[in-house]
């Protein structure tokens, strides 16, 4: 009897702390859970589920399709080209924001407030849209913008199609974003620089190790967590490059020179409304984009250990 | 801290070490004697020209860094024929032809903007940070093998590129009737941003002690109290940060706002600039205003928030 008590009592507090626990669950987990899975996680397990259909929601009725959108992806020179054109865009800014951004870093790491002034300098790109940044430099850099007419009234009679040179306007647009993100790294390998211990530097000179060599042995190093962060924020940023070709080239000049994969996707859908090969395109980028970060991720940080 | 004073006063200059004591933090003032340093060693004549290479050098490369933005302030008080022209030369004196025109125009493309876009970011931001701090609670807190892998959910869902998913929201939208609404935008912001707050969140929870909830709990607290009475509060650098970053990406959305409000009802302030630029492809002076205008939230805010921005960026970098 008794113990047939106790077990009843036991069951309610079990019942009890599940009930709780259930409780705690649906007011601090569940609605940013919830949102997340209707937002996100539905939205990507729906583009992989059409990238096997033939959606077109103006051309009912929809059937699977198997792999057929992927086999036509591998013969389209417009996709295969967005997907050049996103790799070297990724690639050249991979390689010059880090750069630069590293350059700037060391030419400004020094204390005071002049310093910290021209950090914000930097970063100010950072905070703006990249509407914003778009539209400025497509002031400057049009066949009549401000700069081609200065480069006239100085006595250049054809000046570089910056944007209209079907060989030119890929570059253009990465240095553009070259310029907008130089800041991000400027302000991280600032923060390395100052992490780099004193006593590193002076055990180094102690040793005879000056300018480059020092540099080389003893900085350098020490900046590798600065360098995994930005060059990961870049490749994240190359890859899903949109606003700058929508705002500035419009995927041009002539065939989609300058076009992304990001904006051959929403074209594809949006303009096209080839829901279903478009989707299949944006399940190679989350591939692409998953994968390739998570190897550079991987390589960069084993680099951090074992330096 | 304690380790600056030590070492300075091993080298014998108490002046000197006083100085760099005063930096705010420890790891800034061990930094900033490496220049005092070197300039002690070399001879006094010999320091002067190099030390003002430096600064020199560092003011122009900036200067020409500065100069796209530079173009765009000065010509936004410019008349509109003297841009092309003149695009260097300082505004003397200021028109504010341009400004007015803008807010003046008949379709009242920036306001019915700016409205949008202070309801889509003042309602994303806050609640974006109010669901990411309590999950990020929740996980934080969590044992359990589920909780662990929502983390990974979430850490993918960082890497998604919001063009990628695009197509799918906006049928989602449309299946809850929320398609071209504020809400519906509002709803998918904060599905896409709640990784990120979570991500700062936790590791601010882990730093707050468990036995101050436990305390709180005793005395009858309900946990939802105890989170946003005692906890809450306690995460405030955390929320600083949410709030800027997310204030930041939110304004300056292009591609969801773009396509999820669509033409009919309005756009906010960032697809206005994209919209307006199409119609006077040549006229640099409305078209600088108009950007100029939708920026300067952005900016204040920027410049009032500017060491939280640096703050919460350079969290990863200096681990190593």
């Amino acid at each position: 009897m008794t113990s047939n008590l106790d077990a009843a009592r036991a069951r309610r507090s079990r019942l009890g702390a599940t009930a709780r626990r259930l409780g705690t669950f649906s007011a601090f987990g569940a609605p940013g859970l919830v949102l997340y899975t209707t937002f996100v996680l539905v939205p990507v397990a729906l583009t992989i589920y059409y990238s096997l259909t033939n959606q077109n929601p103006f051309n009912p009725p929809t059937r699977f399709v198997g792999l057929a959108n992927y086999i036509r992806l591998a013969s389209d020179d417009d996709f295969l080209r967005a997907l050049r054109n996103t790799a070297l865009v990724t690639g050249i800014i991979v390689v010059t924001a880090n750069l630069g951004g590293l350059l700037i870093a060391l030419l400004l790491d020094r204390r005071g407030w002049l310093y910290n002034a021209l950090r914000s300098v930097f970063f100010t790109p950072v905070v703006l849209s990249s509407v914003v940044v778009s539209v400025i430099w497509r002031a400057i850099l049009t066949d009549d913008g401000l700069l081609n007419s200065m480069l006239r009234s100085l006595g250049v009679t054809h000046p570089p199609g910056w944007l209209s040179d079907p060989n030119l306007a890929l570059f253009t647009l990465a240095w553009i974003l070259t310029w907008q993100m130089v800041g991000f790294c400027v302000v991280v390998y600032l923060a390395g620089l100052q992490g780099v211990p004193v006593e590193l530097h002076e055990a180094a000179s102690i040793d005879g190790a000056h300018g480059l060599a020092r540099f080389r042995h003893v900085t350098w190093p020490m900046l590798a967590p600065a360098l995994t962060i930005n060059t990961v924020m870049l490749l994240i940023t190359g890859f899903k490059v949109y606003d700058q070709v929508q705002v500035i080239t419009n995927g041009g000049p002539g065939n989609g020179t300058t076009s992304t994969i990001a904006f051959q996707v929403v074209q594809t859908a949006f303009s096209g409304n080839h829901v279903g090969y478009a989707s299949a395109m944006a399940t190679v980028m989350l591939l692409l984009v998953a994968s390739v970060s998570v190897i550079v991720l991987r390589v960069l940080q084993r680099r951090e250990v074992s330096m | 801290m304690s380790h600056t004073v030590k070492h300075s006063t091993d080298t014998g200059r108490p002046a000197r070490a006083s100085r760099s004591t005063r930096a705010p933090q420890g790891r800034r003032a061990v930094a900033d004697r490496r220049p005092t340093r070197r300039s002690a060693r070399s001879p006094r004549s010999g320091a002067a020209s190099p030390g003002m290479l430096r600064p020199v050098a560092a003011v122009f490369v900036a200067a020409v860094f500065f100069l796209p933005l530079y173009l765009i302030v000065v010509n936004v008080f410019k008349p509109g024929p003297d841009i092309v022209p003149h695009p260097f030369a300082v505004p003397l004196p200021p028109t504010f032809a341009n400004i007015t025109a803008v807010l003046s125009r008949p379709d009242h493309l920036f306001w019915y903007g700016l409205v949008n876009s202070i309801e889509v970011t003042a309602l994303s931001i806050t609640v974006t940070t109010m669901i990411s701090a309590m999950l990020g609670h929740y996980l934080a807190r969590s044992t359990s093998i589920w909780a662990r892998a929502t983390l990974v959910a979430m850490l993918c869902g960082l890497m998604i590129p919001p063009a990628v998913i695009l197509t799918p929201i906006t049928q989602v939208l449309g299946s809850l009737g929320l398609m071209t609404t504020v809400v519906g935008l509002v709803l998918v912001n904060i599905g896409y941003y709640v990784p990120f707050g979570v991500f700062v969140f936790i590791g601010f929870v882990k730093g707050v002690p468990l036995d101050l909830e436990e305390a709180a709990n005793l005395d009858g607290a309900s946990t939802l109290r105890t989170f946003w009475q005692i906890v809450f509060p306690l995460l405030r650098p955390a929320t600083a940060s949410v709030m800027i970053f997310l204030g930041v990406w939110v304004w300056n959305d292009f591609l969801n706002p773009l396509i999820i409000l669509g033409p009919d009802t309005g756009t906010t302030v960032t697809v206005g600039i994209y919209r307006a630029i199409g119609e006077h492809q040549t006229d640099f002076g409305a078209e600088f205003a108009l950007m100029f205008l939708a920026t300067l939230p952005v900016l204040v805010f920027y410049v009032a928030f500017q060491k939280h921005f640096v703050k919460g960026l350079t969290g990863g970098a200096t681990k190593g």
